[in-house]
Order: C-alpha cells, then sequence, then structure tokens
C-alpha cells in the first residue's frame, strides 16, 4: 500500500480489518522505501475505513512511522478515528504514546506547513493543559488563530456554534511534536517561527526543501520570527548565512524579527548583516510598510531578476514533459487533446478572463517549472474525476487542481528518473486568475505549447 | 493517446462476456429442479468442469475426509443450492484471467477466494434464516467484480497509481467517475448474461454499499455480504495483491451488523 500525499502530508488508508496477521502485508519493501523517499512533513495512518484493529496491527504502522520520524525528523502519527477508537488507542499505548493522534485529517493539516495564506479560527480543547497550550502554540506559528476553551463546560458551548470555526480540535494529541520549524504564509512572505537555543540541529528542523521549493515557486522574502531565540551559536550562524548565500541567486531576502542579542554574541549580528540577512524589531515593522515590503520581494510573487535561460536538457525532456501533461489531461477527463502551435517566447495569453493558473516547479538534476493555463471549464472537468461531481465552488477546484498538478509533477518526475534525471517536485501552486500568475512569469522565457481540448484552449510553458 | 476506460471500454467488455456454456446451462436447468443425478450425468460431459468439480470440492476449505471423485456423489453431498453455487463459481472461473495483470493474484488463491467466500456466506444465510437456492448462489457474482476491474484497469496501472498518489481513490469510485458505470453495474450485466436470478443481481449490486434505494432483507444481505468481502479482503493474501484497495469500504454501512457478523464468522474462523 502507498500513502496518498497531499501538500505535505502524506497518508496510509487501510481498510477493513488490522491485525498482527495481516498488517505487514500492507507495507512491502517497496512501499517502505517509496514512503521513505517522501518529500513530506507528516506522515499519517488513517483509520476512518477501519472497522477492527488491534494493538499489534497498529504497531506494524507505528514502527514505521517512528523509524521515519527518526529519519526525517516529520510528525507521524493516526488520524480519522472517532471517541471510542480515541480511547481505545489511548489504553494501548499509555504513556508511552510518543506519536500524535489527530481525530481528522483536516485538523493534522493545520499543524504543517503550506503555501497557502490561509489563516484558520479554530475551536481548541483538552482535558490537559499542557496538551492544550503546546496545541495552541504550534497552530499560532502555522498561522491560525486557536479559539482555546479552558473548560470542558466552555468547549461544549461554544460548540454549539460549528459555523464560527474552520474545525473543532479534540480527541487529539500532539506527541513527539515541534520537531521542525513551524512555517506559515502570510501575503507573499514566508515567515519561519524558531525558538530557545539555535545550534546545528538546525539544519535537521528547519525543512530546507520546503525552503527551496518556495524559491522555486517564487516566494522572495523570508521572515524568521525570532521573538523566542534565547541564543545562538556558531553553528547556527553558519547555517544562515548559508541560506542567505543561496537565496542570493533567487533575489530572496533574508530578515530576523525579534532577535535579541542579549545572550548571542553582538558580532554574529554583524556576520549576518555581511550575508545580507536584516533585522527588525517588530513583525509589523515589515508586514505593514507596504513600500519596504514590495523592496523585499514581498507584494508580489515575482520573478528572480536574474532571467535563467532554458537549458539544452530541459528541451530534450520537453516532449515527454507535454506527453505527461496531456495524458494526464486526458485521463481526467476523457477527452483528445491537439497540439496548435510550439513556440520559444515569454508567457502570453490570450484570453486572460475565465481562466486557472497553476505552477509546479522540479529541482535537482534539471530544473525547471511547468506552468499550466486552463479554461475553467477544462479545469472543472479535470477535477470531477477527484471531487465526484461537478461544483463551482472555486476553492474546491483550485484545491484539486493542485492535486492534478501533482500528478502531473509526479509523472514528470516519474519520466525524468527513467532518464536517470533524479528530480524533486516543488508545491503546486494556483492562482485564481492569470494575472497573479502574469506578475510571476512576466520575465520568463520559455517553450509555449498551445493545445486544444474539445475546441476549449489550454496552454502548457515550460521555463526555468 | 491515453484514456483510461471509457463507457464504450466497458460495454465492449460486456458485450464480449462469453455466454454460459451449453452444458453447465443444462446441468444448472437440472440442478435447479432438483435433479441431481441427472446434473450429475451431464456435467460428466465436460471434462473440465468435472475437473474443477472435483477439484474444488477435494480442498481442504470444503473440509472432507476422503477424497470425493464421482460427479454423482459430489452432486448428492453438495445438494441443490451448492451445486448450484459451485457451477456459478465455475462460471466466474472461466471469466477469470490467465494471468492476472493489476491485482497479484494467481487462479488457486482466487479460487480460495471463492471458496472461503461461499463457505461463510453460508453460515451467515443460515445465521439469519435466509438460505435458499438464489440467496447461497449471490455471492459467486460477487467475485466478478475483481476480475471486472482486473480486466478493466491492467493496461492503465501506472496512470491510475499516479491518480492514487495523491487522492485515495478506490477503483470502482474512479471507474464510476470516468464512465459513469461501476464494476458492481458490469457484474449485474454479467448475472443477466448467465441467466442467474434478478434478486442475486441485486443483493450483489448493493454489496457495494452505495445503493441507497435498496431495502428489507435485501440490504441485510447487501451489509453482511460487504463486510463479509472486507472481512476477506483484509486476510494477508489479499491484502498483499492488492484486493483491499479496490472498491471503497462503507464502514457505516455495515456499523450495526458488526457485532453479529463476527459472532457468525469470526467465531466459525477460530474453531475452523
Amino acid at each position: 500500500m502507498r500513502a496518498t500525499v497531499k501538500g505535505r502530508v502524506a497518508v496510509f488508508h487501510p481498510q477493513g480489518f488490522l491485525d498482527g496477521n495481516n498488517a505487514p502485508s500492507f507495507l512491502t519493501i517497496d512501499d517502505i522505501k517509496a514512503t521513505e523517499g517522501l518529500n513530506i512533513d507528516m506522515l499519517l495512518v488513517s483509520l476512518k475505513k477501519v472497522i477492527f484493529f488491534n494493538k499489534n496491527g497498529l504497531d506494524v504502522f507505528i514502527r514505521l512511522l517512528i523509524s521515519i520520524r527518526n529519519q526525517k525528523h516529520i510528525a507521524v502519527g493516526l488520524c480519522d478515528y472517532d471517541s471510542a477508537k480515541f480511547k481505545t488507542i489511548q489504553t494501548f499505548y499509555g504513556s508511552t504514546l510518543n506519536f500524535s493522534l489527530f481525530r481528522t485529517e483536516k485538523i493534522a493539516e493545520l499543524f504543517v506547513s503550506t503555501n497557502k495564506n490561509d489563516s484558520k479560527t479554530v475551536l481548541l480543547y483538552n482535558d490537559d493543559p499542557s496538551q492544550r497550550s503546546a496545541m495552541a502554540i504550534e497552530l499560532f506559528d502555522y498561522g491560525h488563530n486557536p479559539v482555546i476553551a479552558q473548560s470542558k463546560k466552555e468547549f461544549e458551548e461554544k460548540k454549539q456554534s460549528p459555523d464560527l470555526y474552520y474545525a473543532v480540535i479534540e480527541d487529539t494529541y500532539l506527541g513527539l511534536f515541534g520537531q521542525k520549524v513551524a512555517t506559515r504564509v502570510t501575503g507573499n512572505a514566508i515567515i519561519y517561527t524558531i525558538g530557545n537555543f539555535l545550534d546545528a540541529e538546525i539544519g535537521n528542523t528547519f525543512n530546507i526543501a520546503y525552503h527551496n521549493n518556495s524559491l522555486n515557486v517564487g516566494f522572495r522574502l523570508f521572515i524568521f520570527d525570532a521573538y523566542k531565540v534565547v541564543s545562538m551559536n556558531v553553528h547556527a550562524l553558519n547555517f544562515f548565512t548559508k541560506l542567505a548565500s543561496s537565496g542570493a541567486e533567487y533575489n530572496a531576502s533574508i530578515c530576523f524579527v525579534g532577535l535579541t542579542f542579549e545572550k548571542t554574541p553582538k558580532s554574529f549580528k554583524n556576520d549576518l548583516e555581511d550575508a545580507g540577512i536584516m533585522f527588525f524589531n517588530q513583525m509589523e515593522d515589515i508586514l505593514k510598510n507596504k513600500e519596504l515590503l514590495r523592496e523585499l520581494g514581498g507584494s508580489s510573487a515575482t520573478s528572480s531578476k536574474n532571467v535563467r535561460s532554458l537549458t539544452k536538457g530541459l528541451i530534450n525532456e520537453l516532449s515527454g514533459l507535454i506527453d505527461a501533461t496531456v495524458s494526464t489531461l486526458a485521463m481526467m477527463t476523457n477527452a483528445k487533446a491537439i497540439k496548435e502551435s510550439m513556440n520559444i517566447q515569454l508567457l502570453e495569453i490570450k484570453d486572460s478572463k475565465n481562466q486557472y493558473a497553476s505552477s509546479i516547479g522540479f529541482y535537482g538534476d534539471l530544473d525547471g517549472m511547468i506552468i499550466l493555463v486552463f479554461p475553467k471549464n477544462i479545469a472543472k472537468k479535470a477535477c470531477e474525476l477527484l471531487i465526484g461531481e461537478a461544483t463551482d465552488n472555486e476553492e474546491l477546484i483550485l484545491d484539486s487542481l493542485a492535486e492534478f498538478v501533482n500528478i502531473i509533477g509526479g509523472r514528470a518526475k516519474t519520466l525524468l528518473s527513467e532518464k536517470k534525471n533524479r528530480v524533486d517536485i516543488t508545491l503546486p501552486r494556483t492562482y485564481m486568475d492569470v494575472d497573479s500568475l502574469m506578475e510571476m512569469a512576466q520575465n520568463k522565457k520559455g517553450v509555449q505549447v498551445n493545445l486544444s481540448f474539445e475546441g476549449s484552449h489550454f496552454t502548457f510553458f515550460l521555463t526555468r | 493517446m491515453l484514456h483510461v476506460v471509457t463507457q464504450e471500454k466497458i460495454l465492449l467488455y460486456i458485450q464480449n462476456i462469453p455466454p454460459a456454456p451449453t452444458i453447465v446451462k443444462q446441468t444448472l436447468d437440472y440442478v435447479r429442479v432438483g435433479d441431481l443425478t441427472k446434473a450429475a450425468k451431464c456435467a460428466e460431459e465436460d471434462p473440465a468442469l468435472k475437473l474443477y468439480l472435483k477439484t474444488l470440492v477435494n480442498r481442504p476449505i470444503y473440509g472432507f475426509r476422503n477424497e470425493v471423485s464421482d460427479l454423482s456423489q459430489i452432486f448428492s453431498i453438495l445438494g441443490v443450492s451448492t451445486a448450484q453455487q459451485i457451477l456459478y463459481n465455475y462460471l466466474m472461473s472461466l471469466l477469470a484471467p490467465k494471468a492476472w495483470g493489476l491485482f497479484s493474484l494467481d487462479n488457486h488463491s482466487f479460487y480460495d477466494l471463492q471458496a472461503s467466500l461461499s463457505r461463510k456466506w453460508e453460515k451467515i444465510l443460515k445465521h439469519l434464516q435466509l438460505l435458499n437456492h438464489d440467496t447461497e448462489s449471490a455471492i459467486t457474482l460477487l467475485p466478478a467484480s475483481i476480475i471486472v476491474c482486473d480486466a478493466l484497469f491492467t493496461e492503465h496501472k501506472s496512470e491510475v497509481e499516479q491518480l492514487r498518489a495523491v487522492k485515495a481513490l478506490d477503483y470502482n469510485t474512479i471507474l464510476y467517475r470516468l464512465s459513469k458505470l461501476s464494476l458492481f453495474d458490469v457484474c449485474t450485466e454479467i448475472g443477466t448474461k448467465w441467466e442467474m436470478s434478478p434478486a442475486i443481481s441485486r443483493i450483489v449490486h448493493a454489496a457495494s454499499g452505495v445503493d441507497s434505494t435498496i431495502a428489507g432483507n435485501e440490504k441485510i444481505l447487501a451489509q453482511w455480504m460487504h463486510l463479509l468481502l472486507f472481512y476477506e479482503l483484509s486476510q494477508s493474501t489479499y491484502v498483499s495483491a492488492g484486493l483491499n484497495e479496490f472498491v471503497e469500504f462503507q464502514i457505516e454501512f455495515v456499523q450495526d451488523i458488526y457485532e453479529s457478523f463476527m459472532q457468525v464468522v469470526g467465531n466459525d474462523e477460530s474453531n475452523s
């Protein structure tokens, strides 16, 4: 069984009965290797479709989860259960419970980084005050707005108005959490929350893959929320200076907010400034200063000033990448695509109204970005297979579009690996209108392929 | 150009399903009217059927201590309902592929699945006091969904894997969303082609767990069949074969029969 990956969360979905006899059959050696190779922040096992489980059955999955957590410093746990199952799991593991429990997958997703700027208001309650606080801090660090009920009575009262909350968090437990630096997106800036003593461990807890993804999809402003940092040592200093140097190619700006130098050598500040890192006292100093935001690259997901040209290696893979896109679209819509034209040019979209756009980057032996511009009707049709019905809910369509683009990214990755090119793919990004895509892609030269799908035009654009 | 599964392709598949061979049909007719002696004589004329019956009946799952080789003996041991059930199982085995592509199955493990489903189904029907010729045979049509799934998706295995890498969709849901036909719709067509009772097709169709129109005893049978299917598909052999993911387990559909099911099937397992 393979885990399903949505954003940076991978989930196993076993069905039926789960015991010590059959559980090992769910995970072959190939499945374990594939899971180890995933670029994720959270790995879960969903119990939604499991009618019976015992401890031996769960243990098989838990061993894999713990092993992957030890390797990758990611959050792991179980999700999608009712109160009875929650109590059973707690009874099974008691004080040795060292993985997380999320009542739903939707709740789990609140505790990981996304590349979307969507702060959610959630109602939170836990009998254990330390769990309650830990969850509230994590949620806040991931950019959400937790409403914390201090008593069961208050929780039950507030729960009567579910429409006020994106999710109601109960029967949830954070086990060995906070292994990764929390990340949130505000506008076009990425905010990382760091704290305590920063040492060599920052290299493990900071999600460099996510950071590279963000650079590749056009983010330029990265802010370290450092109010909770007590001090840093030379290893952490080296880490941040290297991070600043590697971001220079993309004209990225890195800022620290709230960092005091009471217990950190003052000379470190000079070293960090020499590497191009800027310091601010308050988050508002950046986020509320529009001029500064624009200067730092946080007012829009702008393209790099250094326009990067297409490489021969990338051009060689062009037909395969187009085929991966077209065949995925054909699979999802059961419609045929006809190639109309192909040119090397700047991205040009004729009828920018009524179109959705999306992009996904890949990096490694080859790097580039596939941009897709769909007429809304084609996008809706392509997403019907994932959603299960026709819908006009734009948020749902864009979410499914991201999954759809992820499939294309996955196929491109497979295709390139067949030719011994090892690449990773970025998180997909979707755009509600073409204008916001054009802000990012305006200077980028690439190969534009115009395709026709059942009379509608569809644009494939490959660039770097 | 790749198209996964279209309605046209499914209709073509249904069109190509062979009708029941004449001898099997005649044998079934004799069984249905209760003439097991004539049924045995008729079955003698088809060596493949004869071999199938002998092999199947002598598998450990049927629990006979001594080898049974005479067809009239086999038919009289089986009785009318079970004989009809086994003949349908034979028809199903004719539909099974020589080499499985999507699922890591071989024909032995498929026959074992058929036999195990049949045996447990009989227990269930006795418990529910709903045992009759049609209800007993209903279970034989269920594995057709596995055969159809393998046939339709084998050549698109990698594309479907890519799709399933981002969304937890079972094969039945993918098929329905692509073509508006489910695996269980195709089973119904197979049942019609093999002149099975419409009640059988209705029960198996509802065993998908998503039919909202079914009621009464047919709903009860569909619930038990759905849970039995997942009980079997949770066995190590079938999990390894990839069968655990071929249809979606509708946990709410079977929640209220779970305790009784475990008493009937779970106890049976621990005693066997």
